[in-house]
């Protein structure tokens, strides 16, 4: 388990973290959610151990960041947003180069290698890659010590659909490797597909920490939505509309509502109380316009 | 660990073309050129002037004067005056008169110093035959007096002799060069090593390391080890430019003189030097483009105040102290001290231990500002 108390870090007059308590299960994906500049950015940077904070602690897995720093470092990998790699090196030098600095396992070389498709790319300059074939190698690099956790910031920055699903699939693999994995995504969608529980950063402060489920179906919002079978007469009818077949509702406003859609004959196929999605509840709940 | 670091630095090194050309062919050109260029500057024996002697007086004291001529090889002695760039008229009754001078024509494409220089050459031999006549004529007058200036050889040799301070050799534009293009060449290593150290900062590879237990001491010691055995065969191959290359162009060869343990102790003293303020650039610059125009400026004016580009000892004294603040003068004047004086390791101790504590210092600065940078994280 991860367990973040009291977290404080502060640059200059603003703080980045505010008290931000966290607890992390092992072999969990667990999704960070934040605006930019929210701190999901300082908080992965000290659970990495490069910077330190003002104040609190962290644990993770039993061990004290603060006093056994290199052991837990040892234990986790962060896959950064931007591409850390050499690029006039070719794939496998800079899988090797990695591999010696961490003296990393010819098994665990292996691994990454094979869940990241790179076999065929091995002798490739890194320049010369796909986007795709980047993130993958970044993504390789991150997995050749074999770490226990697994920080992911944007990894899927920039890339198409298709390698993106890839990722995202070899990501949710490692749950089958008991490996904790903490996911940074501006793409809800994502989060939504992969993460298992969710903590929403709001200025250093932890809003809200809940199973994903949770977060989709919440009860303590009154919206509702009621998607509907397509009919021309909805954009008559002058109803708030999400989209062109998802009337946006009030619990008190339902059965008017409903009323309306019998007397038109307008077919009902679904009714969601709560938030829609997670993007929509992460708009609701901390007043940002977009994510 | 190390070995993974330093080889994956000389990869990157090795596979920059534009760095390459700039650590190795451009100071063994710069070595070239201008060893040929200077190569008249800085030796006496090459210096010739064609002059025309026109003998009035037809003399004892004029033929010995003209055979003097004819055998010093500084002088070309022609038959024409019209091709002479200087006319020596020997008035008549040159021998019998004390009083009498010599006339000097000059052409008119003729500077002011290499008049000078023919005159103060053309004295040595205008005394040498006067006093060989002085001799002659006292022979009458005692014969032991005569016999004891017969005996001497007099010439303007036998009235000084020149000496340099622990010295054997005169310098020539080849042992001015080489050191000098050494120094500057190695300072060079600005280019690769900025370029790979801030692409490493911006891609993040330098944190991702960090991340990894990779401390900030290990990247700039396995950093700075490739530069140190670049640095060493740059002063292998323009050493070997200087010995072998250079007479190919009818030019003297560089002479090592001193010690060779010297020679590689400031070899390796100047390389820290050059790899701290190289490291110290790389680290604070914000693109390659200007850790390379920066680090390039920098090059240039320390080597202008250093002596690489003037030689020190043609500066006026208040820029010869003004060159003592670059660390590229330290190194020079440690090289030319063993190629030029022979030099030994406790002679260029002082010059040694400079550099060094000057490389540390910066390195050490370099890898501080570098830890704040990782701080900001990824």
């Amino acid at each position: 388990m991860i367990k973040i108390t009291n977290l404080t870090k502060s640059y200059g007059e603003k703080k980045a973290l505010d008290n931000l308590s966290l607890e992390i299960k092992k072999g969990s994906v667990f999704g960070l959610l934040g605006v930019n500049g929210a701190g999901k950015t300082t908080l992965l940077s000290i659970l990495n151990g490069l910077i330190s904070q003002d104040s609190g602690s962290v644990e993770i897995f039993g061990l004290d960041m603060n006093k056994e720093l290199k052991k837990v470092k040892s234990l986790s990998s962060i896959i950064p947003q931007h591409l850390a790699f050499y690029e006039d090196l070719s794939v496998k030098e800079n899988l090797d180069f990695f591999a010696k600095v961490q003296n990393a396992e010819k098994e665990s070389y292996d691994k990454s290698v094979e869940i990241n498709s790179l076999e065929e790319i091995l002798l490739q300059k890194a320049s010369t890659l796909s986007g795709g074939q980047k993130r993958r190698l970044n993504i390789a690099i991150g997995l050749l010590n074999n770490p226990k956790v697994i920080y992911f910031d944007e990894p899927t920055v920039g890339i198409d659909p298709k390698s993106r699903n890839e990722i995202l699939d070899s990501i949710k693999e490692y749950k089958n490797f008991g490996i904790t994995v903490i996911y940074t995504s501006h793409y809800m969608n994502e989060i939504e597909k992969i993460c298992d529980e969710v903590a929403i950063i709001d200025h250093g402060k932890l809003i809200e920490q809940n199973s994903v489920e949770n977060l989709i179906t919440n009860r303590s919002s009154d919206s509702v939505s009621v998607e509907v079978i397509y009919s021309e007469k909805l954009q008559e009818l002058g109803l708030d509309m999400s989209s062109e077949t998802t009337i946006k509702t009030k619990e008190s406003e339902l059965f008017a509502t409903l009323k309306l859609c019998k007397t038109h004959k307008i077919s009902i196929k679904q009714i969601n109380y709560g938030s829609s999605n997670l993007e929509k509840h992460f708009l609701d709940i901390t007043g940002a316009k977009d994510v | 660990m190390f070995k993974a670091m330093i080889k994956k630095e000389f990869l990157l090194v090795l596979r920059d073309k534009h760095a390459l050309l700039a650590l190795f062919v451009m100071p063994a050109i710069f070595i070239l050129i201008m060893s040929v260029a200077m190569r008249d500057q800085f030796t006496n024996e090459s210096i010739e002037f064609s002059l025309y002697v026109n003998d009035a007086d037809i003399s004892k004291i004029s033929k010995d004067f003209l055979t003097k001529i004819e055998a010093d090889k500084k002088f070309h002695l022609l038959d024409d005056e019209t091709s002479a760039q200087f006319v020596v008229t020997i008035p008549k009754d040159y021998e019998s008169k004390p009083n009498s001078k010599l006339s000097i024509n000059v052409r008119d494409s003729i500077k002011s110093d290499e008049i000078e220089a023919f005159k103060a050459m053309l004295f040595e031999h205008v005394l040498s035959a006067k006093l060989e006549n002085m001799v002659r004529n006292i022979e009458g007058v005692s014969p032991q007096i005569s016999k004891i200036l017969s005996d001497l050889e007099i010439s303007v040799e036998t009235m000084y002799e020149v000496s340099y301070n622990n010295s054997i050799n005169i310098p020539n534009s080849t042992q001015q060069s080489v050191p000098a293009w050494i120094v500057f060449g190695m300072f060079f290593i600005i280019i690769p090593m900025s370029t790979i150290y801030v692409n490493e900062r911006k891609q993040n590879t330098l944190a991702r390391l960090n991340s990894m237990n990779v401390s900030i001491f290990a990247m700039g010691i396995s950093k700075s080890i490739p530069y140190l055995v670049i640095n060493q065969f740059q002063v292998l191959i323009m050493l070997g430019v200087g010995i072998y290359l250079v007479p190919l162009f009818d030019t003297p060869a560089l002479v090592i003189n001193g010690s060779f343990f010297a020679l590689g102790a400031v070899s390796v003293a100047l390389s820290i030097a050059a790899i701290g303020i190289s490291s110290l650039i790389a680290v604070s610059a914000k693109s390659s483009e200007q850790a390379t125009t920066i680090g390039g400026i920098l090059n240039i004016l320390l080597g202008a105040i250093g002596g690489v580009m003037v030689p020190k000892f043609i500066m006026p004294p208040v820029m010869q102290k003004l060159s003592e603040i670059s660390p590229m003068s330290w190194g020079l004047d440690a090289f030319l001290d063993i190629f030029l004086k022979s030099a030994n390791f406790s002679m260029v101790l002082n010059n040694v231990l400079m550099l060094i504590t000057f490389g540390v210092i910066s390195l050490m600065l370099s890898m501080l500002i570098l830890q704040i940078s990782i701080k900001k994280g990824f």
